[in-house]
């Protein structure tokens, strides 16, 4: 079954470029990752799901149900963490946690002590005073005291340290084991590779590809740059799955897609003094393979 | 039930800060009242002997000014200027907020329908607007004393139109447009305040009284002349039921946070 369909959906904020025809489904009980550079549209996409902004033709439906006739009957089983929190002046967190728990017909005082502890979030302080990362925090308990059926984060990682991102995944993936679906857009590739089972890449607000987390991976590029002190040719890398290749001097820089072992086996016959090995970030998968494809 | 709440909450400060300066404003204006009845009837004439334009911005100068009704009704102007202030403010800032805070994005992912939020948000405004009038009405009585009660009341009465009529201007523009709603509405609100003046002023320019609320329920219409105008009271409530049809309507249809 489909929890999220979404059908041509498009919208323009008057004259500019918000989503051009985006379709896709997501199936009750997966992670859906749906990635692209910032500006994309993926923020877009999710206020539009959400009801804030209206779509400027295609559908889409939530449950089952339209989105933009059944908004407050969809969003009872919702929890939506924004990439940005903004809350009101001068509440504690606990106050802004039973306001925002004031509008779901159930008791969430339990839940909503479990992921504080879990979160490590201190209830009882001005959410003035706290910092991005805590603000943060509040945002994830905030989204999943009712305990929803359908949770959507957009960019949920950006201010959390590592040890708490840890901590959120850990509790997503247990709500996804419960048999909650979630719908998870980022710019990092890395958080999507990690929990989610299928993506949609998103590009100057088209879906240019929608896919399996699985065969993504195999589209594992790396950014490798090594500095070489015995002297070689400037095309000494230039083998079958390298791109954009740079030669300054002693510095080569590349993108590679392919079996590492082919690049280690080039790196054991010369002297490098520094080698430097990057998951590359996706502006540059971007450029170096999608804008090829297209 | 509890947007309502929550707003009651946030804008406690504010009503109360509002409610006191009101005190104060008509505690001072009533005791210059009383330097001035016993000074005896030459501060009166004096005042009576002003300019024409002066006396338009002492309430049209209609009043006897040795009694304290009729002081208070010249003062009555500038309550009623402060009064819609706070209502236009109030209307313009419960339905803005939210998208200037970018709290919205909060409120618009739960289970809450936009005409449940501009409900709640309106309704707690008009509790707001609703309790600065009564503050003002019980202090009133306190210092004129009880036998004008009828004319006070009649006087907050007039208020209350034009503060729920300010309110929904506010509102209207706000849901409109959330920027500069505040702004605009105090615009339009003081323009039509200084329109009043003028008319006061100028003789032959009466037929414009129409295009400006403060001269439907001005102390003068009300305590000396014919009081309500019912024409007058139907247009303040027709265009409030418009302006507030209004800004359902755009508040629903609009992209938020655009």
């Amino acid at each position: 079954m489909n929890v999220i369909e979404i059908k041509k959906l498009t919208k323009y904020y008057g004259e500019s470029r918000g989503i051009i025809d985006v379709s896709f489904n997501v199936e009750e009980g997966e992670i859906f990752g749906f990635i692209g550079p910032n500006g994309a549209g993926k923020s877009t996409t999710i206020r539009t799901l959400l009801g804030l902004i209206y779509p400027t033709s295609g559908s889409a439906k939530i449950f089952g149900l339209d989105i933009v006739n059944n908004g407050p009957m969809i969003l009872k089983e919702v929890g939506y963490l924004p990439s940005e929190v903004f809350y009101y002046d001068g509440m504690k967190v606990i106050d802004l946690l039973n306001y925002s728990a004031s509008f779901y017909k159930k008791d969430c005082s339990k839940r909503i002590k479990e992921l504080a502890e879990i979160m490590d979030l201190d209830l009882n302080k001005k959410i003035d005073d706290l910092s991005f990362g805590n603000k943060k925090k509040v945002g994830i308990v905030q989204g999943l005291l009712h305990e929803p059926k359908l949770i959507i984060l957009d960019e949920p990682t950006s201010g959390l340290d590592p040890l708490m991102q840890q901590k959120f995944f850990e509790l997503l993936e247990a709500e996804n084991k419960k048999g909650v679906t979630i719908l998870l857009s980022s710019h990092v590739l890395s958080e999507v590779q990690r929990l989610c089972s299928r993506v949609a890449i998103i590009k100057e607000g088209k879906i240019i590809k929608l896919e399996s987390m699985s065969t993504l991976n195999n589209e594992n590029y790396k950014r490798f740059k090594v500095e070489i002190e015995s002297p070689v040719n400037n095309d000494y890398f230039s083998i079958a799955g390298v791109n954009d290749l740079q030669v300054n001097e002693k510095t080569h820089s590349f993108l590679f897609k392919g079996d590492i072992n082919q690049i280690t086996k080039k790196l054991a016959n010369v002297n490098i003094s520094n080698i430097w090995v990057n998951e590359p970030d996706l502006e540059e998968i971007f450029m170096h393979y999608y804008s090829k494809e297209e | 039930m509890n947007i309502y709440l929550r707003e009651l909450i946030a804008n406690r400060k504010s009503i109360i800060i509002w409610s006191v300066s009101m005190v104060l404003l008509i505690v001072m204006g009533m005791s210059e009242q009383s330097a001035l009845s016993e000074s005896g009837s030459s501060m009166a004439d004096m005042l009576n002997n002003m300019p024409k334009s002066i006396k338009a911005l002492m309430g049209g100068g209609a009043f006897d000014t040795s009694t304290a009704i009729g002081y208070y009704s010249m003062i009555h102007m500038y309550l009623i200027l402060m009064t819609t202030i706070h209502a236009v403010m109030i209307g313009a800032g419960i339905i803005s907020k939210e998208e200037q805070d970018k709290t919205f994005e909060f409120l618009m992912a739960k289970p809450v329908s936009r005409f449940n939020i501009v409900s709640s948000k309106l309704l707690a405004a008009f509790t707001n607007v609703l309790i600065f009038n009564l503050v003002t009405l019980v202090t009133s009585i306190v210092l004129i004393g009880s036998s004008f009660m009828g004319d006070v009341v009649k006087l907050m009465l007039g208020m209350f139109l034009l503060q729920i009529l300010f309110l929904s201007i506010g509102a209207f523009l706000a849901a409109y447009k959330s920027k500069s709603a505040t702004g605009l509405g105090t615009g339009i609100l003081l323009i039509t305040f200084f329109l009043s003046i003028i008319i006061d002023m100028v003789d032959h320019i009466t037929f414009l009284k129409y295009l400006t609320p403060f001269k439907y329920f001005d102390a003068k219409t009300l305590i000396i002349d014919a009081g309500f105008n019912p024409v007058l009271v139907l247009l303040t409530l027709g265009l409030t039921s418009v302006l507030t049809y209004f800004t359902f309507k755009f508040y629903n249809n609009r992209d938020l946070g655009h």
